[in-house]
This record gives structure tokens, sequence and C-alpha cells, in this order.
């Protein structure tokens, strides 16, 4: 073959085009990763010119010894479960509110979308305000409904403070749970629906029975995501409380983080990354698998 | 085959390569200061002044100053520690702690020469240059400023608690901090998401409840703290301030918001820095409202800490560093950068008019105190630090027992490898 006929089969042309962009991957997301897992065997704290192999002391470090990581873990895995719970659910109620033909829907989906597109970080600052038990929106509100018993110091309990900074990112998340399923609602057969009226179906059967059947690719896909985006909650967990009180609202990767960056402890926040690689890896892959299926079936 | 346009371009490229080399040659007697990007723009432009003006004073040499945030600065100094490129002079913390690692790892020369040759200790606070003595092999940087804590109070709320004068023993500010409490006044305020801010009360408590020299080897981890008694009895006697005496809630507030709240008379003492005074002056408070005294511990040393700047081994020319550094802090040139870092200067000769009441007092504090003891996160090594914090914490939030939080951190300096 000529190198001009070459240059004319789609395959190399596919290579020529694929080879920069691997290139890219290669160095910014697949190196960092490669060394974040070799760093997790060695010490470093980011000064010493040499990095030294220690074997699995860091996992042994952070399983046995580390006061904070099993709090991260447990926190991880109670944000996780409720992240596969209400981000869903609500998103999926507003959906089917606003599937409806009612006034002003398409301001208001606007409006339900707008806080996927702040900062997560300006996203904190402003839940910090409405947080404030002195000054803040809440607290103000209670009192002028005269129930000041009612409030409690969000951030600052240990036994709230969790569930606090979750209702801060609930609202941030939920619009986008909710255009998935309003792209995913478009897709019901009408057909169906209104044959299922027709034999005199009611509203729960019709949802029950035709939209949530016909929902399945598209829940699939906002749990699949809420479990990753929840995995990797940090900016706002950061934002609003840094971890505290007493590393209460700690997670994997703000953990990790504050062992690598702040306590400059590499390679112990190097080994906590690899935890956190690999429980996102165990839903991720059954997750590409289920798509790489569901591509097959369709083509 | 280039264009007319095409090398024209390439000429002029080329002619402005060749002409920026020419304009900015290497000079034999550059150094490089590496320093944050300090909140007061006054401070920058000082600084800046003063690298000029030193240049002016020395012809052939060039002063580079470079500034970045907190964050970027520490990140900045652990690539240059890993490289042979870095700055001549660093700024950072004084004390073990972040500061302490850097002259650890060997980025930090040695300055006994310099002192002796510019005759440093002569000009310099005692408590302010007390610092540079902390490290194993000699000298390690000198003061740029030093910053001083101590219980800012409200007058007005005092009177009304009927309190007539300062505590000055820890039983008198107890039994002020009861007083107030009958009166219905929080005797304190912090805010605790900002966990350096609680810390200081816990800091102040072991240096009265454990004694100079037992709080030294606490916090240098060579005495074991489920083996003092005075250990446990702080951090009992530290819960007992949060519960009792600290305005509720303040876990979930920042030491900005605990700011607010004082200024706004809902409690009646801080536990603040020298650098409170230019922040109250800043928001119109009335400094005449408010006094200062060192929280009474007993033992003769204040509270603060300092920040230093210091000579990279790996400077070329450390001789041209440590002039730059004699010629900042000369008297001359402090007393002209007065009021611009810091509202006190760590040269003692600079002298001190018009000052606002509550400046005054804390230029009578630095005199009279020539030891210090520092804030635990620059006295334990980061995650020490960080250990610290979630125990005081845990305290604080009632979740853990006195003797429990001492064990639990003895337990984490045990396990350090």
């Amino acid at each position: 073959m000529s190198l001009r006929q070459s240059t004319h089969d789609p395959r190399v042309q596919a290579l020529v085009l694929l080879v920069p962009a691997l290139a890219i991957y290669a160095v910014f997301a697949l190196y960092p990763m490669i060394n974040v897992v070799i760093l997790s065997f060695q010490k470093w704290n980011g000064l010493d010119p040499n990095r030294q192999f220690v074997g699995v002391a860091n996992y042994t470090a952070i399983f046995t010894r580390d006061p904070v990581f099993w709090v991260a873990f447990r926190n991880t895995v109670i944000w996780t479960v409720m992240s596969l719970i209400f981000p869903p659910v609500v998103g999926l109620l507003l959906a089917l509110s606003l599937n409806q033909k009612i006034f002003g829907r398409n301001g208001l989906r606007a409006i339900f979308y707008l806080p996927v597109i702040i900062a997560p970080i300006a996203v904190a600052t402003m839940w910090k305000w409405m947080y404030d038990p002195f000054f803040g929106l809440f607290s103000q509100l209670l009192t002028s409904w005269g129930m000041q018993g009612w409030i409690k110091d969000w951030l600052g309990s240990k036994d709230i403070a969790l569930y606090s900074v979750f209702v801060a990112y609930l609202w941030q998340t939920v619009g986008f749970s909710m255009v998935l399923f309003l792209a995913g609602l478009q897709n019901v057969p009408q057909t169906l629906v209104e044959a299922a009226r027709i034999d005199g179906a009611g509203r729960w059967a019709v949802f029950k029975h035709v939209t949530l059947p016909a929902l399945r690719p598209t829940i699939t896909i906002v749990l699949v995501l809420s479990i990753i985006s929840s995995l990797k909650a940090f900016d706002i967990v950061y934002g609003l409380t840094g971890g505290g009180p007493a590393q209460s609202t700690q997670m994997l990767a703000l953990w990790a983080f504050t062992q690598a960056m702040q306590i400059f402890d590499f390679g112990r926040g190097a080994a906590i990354s690899v935890v956190l690689l690999l429980i996102t890896m165990a839903v991720v892959v059954p997750y590409l698998r289920w798509t790489q299926r569901h591509e097959e079936v369709e083509a | 085959m280039l264009t007319l346009s095409a090398k024209l371009k390439t000429a002029s490229i080329i002619a402005i390569a060749m002409a920026s080399f020419a304009a900015t040659p290497a000079l034999a007697e550059d150094i490089t200061l590496w320093t944050l990007n300090f909140d007061n723009n006054a401070g920058n432009e000082a600084l800046k002044k003063a690298a000029t003006d030193f240049e002016a004073a020395n012809p052939g040499t060039h002063v580079e100053i470079v500034q970045r945030a907190v964050d970027e600065h520490k990140t900045a100094l652990r690539v240059a520690a890993g490289s042979d490129k870095g700055p001549d002079i660093y700024f950072s913390w004084a004390g073990l702690g972040l500061g302490g690692e850097y002259v650890k790892a060997g980025l930090s020369l040695p300055l006994d020469k310099y002192y002796a040759e510019y005759k440093w200790d002569d000009e310099l606070l005692p408590s302010a240059a007390a610092f540079a003595d902390l490290y194993p092999g000699g000298k390690h940087g000198v003061p740029f400023t030093f910053k001083g804590e101590a219980v800012y109070y409200n007058k007005k709320l005092f009177e009304q608690a009927g309190i007539q004068e300062e505590p000055k023993t820890y039983d008198e500010l107890l039994a002020a901090a009861e007083k107030l409490k009958a009166g219905g006044i929080p005797a304190f305020t912090f805010g605790g998401t900002v966990n350096w801010h609680v810390m200081r009360l816990m800091d102040v408590i072991l240096e009265t409840k454990c004694g100079a020299e037992k709080h030294d080897a606490l916090k240098a981890m060579t005495l074991d703290w489920t083996k003092e008694p005075c250990a446990a009895e702080s951090f009992a006697e530290f819960a007992k301030w949060t519960k009792d005496y600290t305005l509720q809630p303040f876990m979930g507030i920042d030491n900005k918001q605990s700011y607010s709240l004082f200024t706004a008379g809902r409690a009646a003492m801080m536990l603040e820095g020298d650098w409170l005074v230019s922040q109250m002056n800043g928001s119109g408070a009335n400094l005449d409202d408010y006094g200062i005294f060192p929280f009474p511990t007993n033992t003769s040393r204040l509270y603060g800490f300092a920040e230093y700047n210091y000579i990279s081994t790996k400077s070329k020319n450390p001789d041209i560093a440590a002039k730059f550094l004699d010629y900042f802090l000369s008297t001359k040139v402090q007393q002209d950068l007065l009021g611009q870092l810091s509202s006190t200067s760590v040269n003692e000769n600079v002298q001190y008019t018009n000052q606002k009441p509550l400046e005054a007092e804390w230029l009578g504090i630095f005199q009279k105190y020539d030891k210090v003891y520092m804030n635990g996160d620059q006295a334990f090594p980061l995650d020490v630090t960080t250990e610290y914090f979630r125990v005081i914490n845990e305290v604080a939030s009632g979740g853990t027992e006195p003797t429990e939080a001492a064990k639990q951190l003895q337990n984490f300096i045990a396990s350090r490898t």
C-alpha cells in the first residue's frame, strides 16, 4: 500500500485523529494515576529528593492506625447511599412535574437546573451563610416563626453536620438528575401510555407499568452518575466544614487531599486515593460493561 | 518560500528577543525573595520599596520579590527543596512545625556567622529573635514579624458584670468568667470551624496547668500525655471553658463570624493576636471600648508566634541575601515600615509615636516579656497538629472525656513512624 493510499485508509485516519487525544490522556490522566499507585507504596513528604519504598506500610497505617480513615470511609458510604436515594427521587419528581404542560415550565426547568452550573465552592459559601446559627437565613426564619428551639448548630454539631452539608449538595445536584429524567421522559412511547389509559389504567398504574419501565436506562445512568459524583464529593464539604467538626464530616476524597497537600504525607494520601479509585472502579466497570452490552444490543 | 511579510515578522521577533536579553543582563548579585502575598496591600508595596531602596544603595544588586498565596507558597517551597533552583530568601513561620520542617530538610542555611557579623541580636526584640535558636545546628532565619496573642475584652461588658480590674491570675480570670456568666454574658467567643482558633484556648490552658517546662516538653512530644496529669487536667479545664464560658454555638462558625459577634457585644472576651487592633480600627470599632491583658498563665511567657525570613542553602549569593536582610531589619527601614507590615516592629530600637491606645498596650506587653510559648500548630509537626485539632474538637463537642483525649493524642504520637 502506497503512502497516499494509506492516508486514505479510515483506520489510519482514525489513528491520526486519536493520537493527540491519547497522548494528552496518557500524560495528564494515565501517568498521574500510575504514579499515585506507585506513590502509595512509598514514603515521601515532598521535600526529600528521594522517595523511600515502604511496601504496604501506608495501607497498614490508614487501615489500622489512622483515627480518621474509617470515619471518612463510613461518611463516604453514608453520603453515597443518600446520593443514590435523594437526588434521583427528587430529580424524578421534579421531572415528572415539569413534564406536564404547566405555565412557565421552561423557566422553572432553568431555575431548578441553575445550581448545577454554580461552582461548588460558591454554593458552599452561600449555604455557609444560610447555616450561620446567629445571623443565617434558617435561624432568622425560625426565629421569626417563633421556633427558636429548632435552631441548631447546623454545621457545628457532629450529629447533623454531615446531613446539613448533604442538603446543600442535594440542592446543587438535583437539577442534573432532573434534566436526565426529563430527557428520558421524552422517550416514553405516548402510544403505550394512551393504550394503557384506554385499557382503564389510572395515573399510578401508567407510571408503574409504562413510564417507569421505559425510564429504566435513564434510571441506571442517573444512579451510576450519582454514585460517581458522590464518591468525588470534595469541594462542598471542604467549603462548608473542611471535614469538621472533629473530622465528623470527613470524606475519603477530602482526607486524601488533606494527607497529601496539608500534612504533606504523599504516600498515605496516595494510598487513600487508591482505595477510593478501587471503590469507584467497582462501580464504573460494571456500568461501562452494561453500556457496552446495551450499545451492542441496539446496534 | 517565506513572503516578505513573514520575513519581516521573523526578523522583528529575533530583534525583540535580542533586545530583551540585552536589556536584562544576568547580574552577579541577583537575589530572589519568595514571600506571601499579604492581605494588606500597603505591606506589599512597602516590601517592594524596601527592595528598590536596597538596590539603589547597592548598585549592581537586584532583588526580585515573588509573592504567592499561602498554599501556593508552601507548594513552591517543596518543589524548590527538591530541585537546584529556588529562592535565596524564603518566608516561613518560625517554630518546629512548618518552618522547622524546611530546616530539617536542609533548606535553611545556619546564620550564626551573619548574626555575629551584623550584630542582629543587639537590635532585635528578644521575644521575636528567640525562635532562631529553636533548631538544632545553629541559628536559622531572622524575624520578619512577631505576633503576640492576648485577651481582648469589652470594657462595658466587664463593667456590667461588676468586674473592676483586669484579671491577673488564672483564678481571677475564672472568677470574672463566672461573674459574666451570672450576668448572662458569655465570657469568650471562638470560631470552631477553623481549628486553630479554639486551639488557642487549649494552648493557654496547657501553659497554665502544666507550666512552661512541661508544656514545652509535651509539645515537643518528649513527655507522655497520659503520664502527665496536667495534660488531662488541661483537657478537663478546656471542656469546662468551652461548655460554661463560651458563646454557644461556636463549632459551626469561623473566626470572622466570632469576631463579628465580639464587636457586636455578644461575648466579653476574645483570645486574639495584635493584628486585631488594625482590624478593629479598620472596621470602625471604638478602640477605647476595649482593653487587652495577656492570658494569666503565671509563667512569665507571652503567647505568640513569629514569621521569619530564611536564607536558602541553595542560594548562590548568601552574603548578598544576608546583607539585604540586615538592611531590611535596620532601624531606619523598620521605622519606615511601621504600621504597614505590622503595628509593631521586630527591631527594638524603633520609636513609636501617635499610637492608638491598644497599640500602646501591645507595645508594653512586648517589652515586658522576653520569653514566648508557641501556638500548637506551630509547635507540632503537621500530622500531630491535625490530630491535636481533632482531639480538641472532640472534647469541645462533648464526645470525648479529658483522660481519653490525652490517651488518643498520645496513641497517635506513639504510632508515628
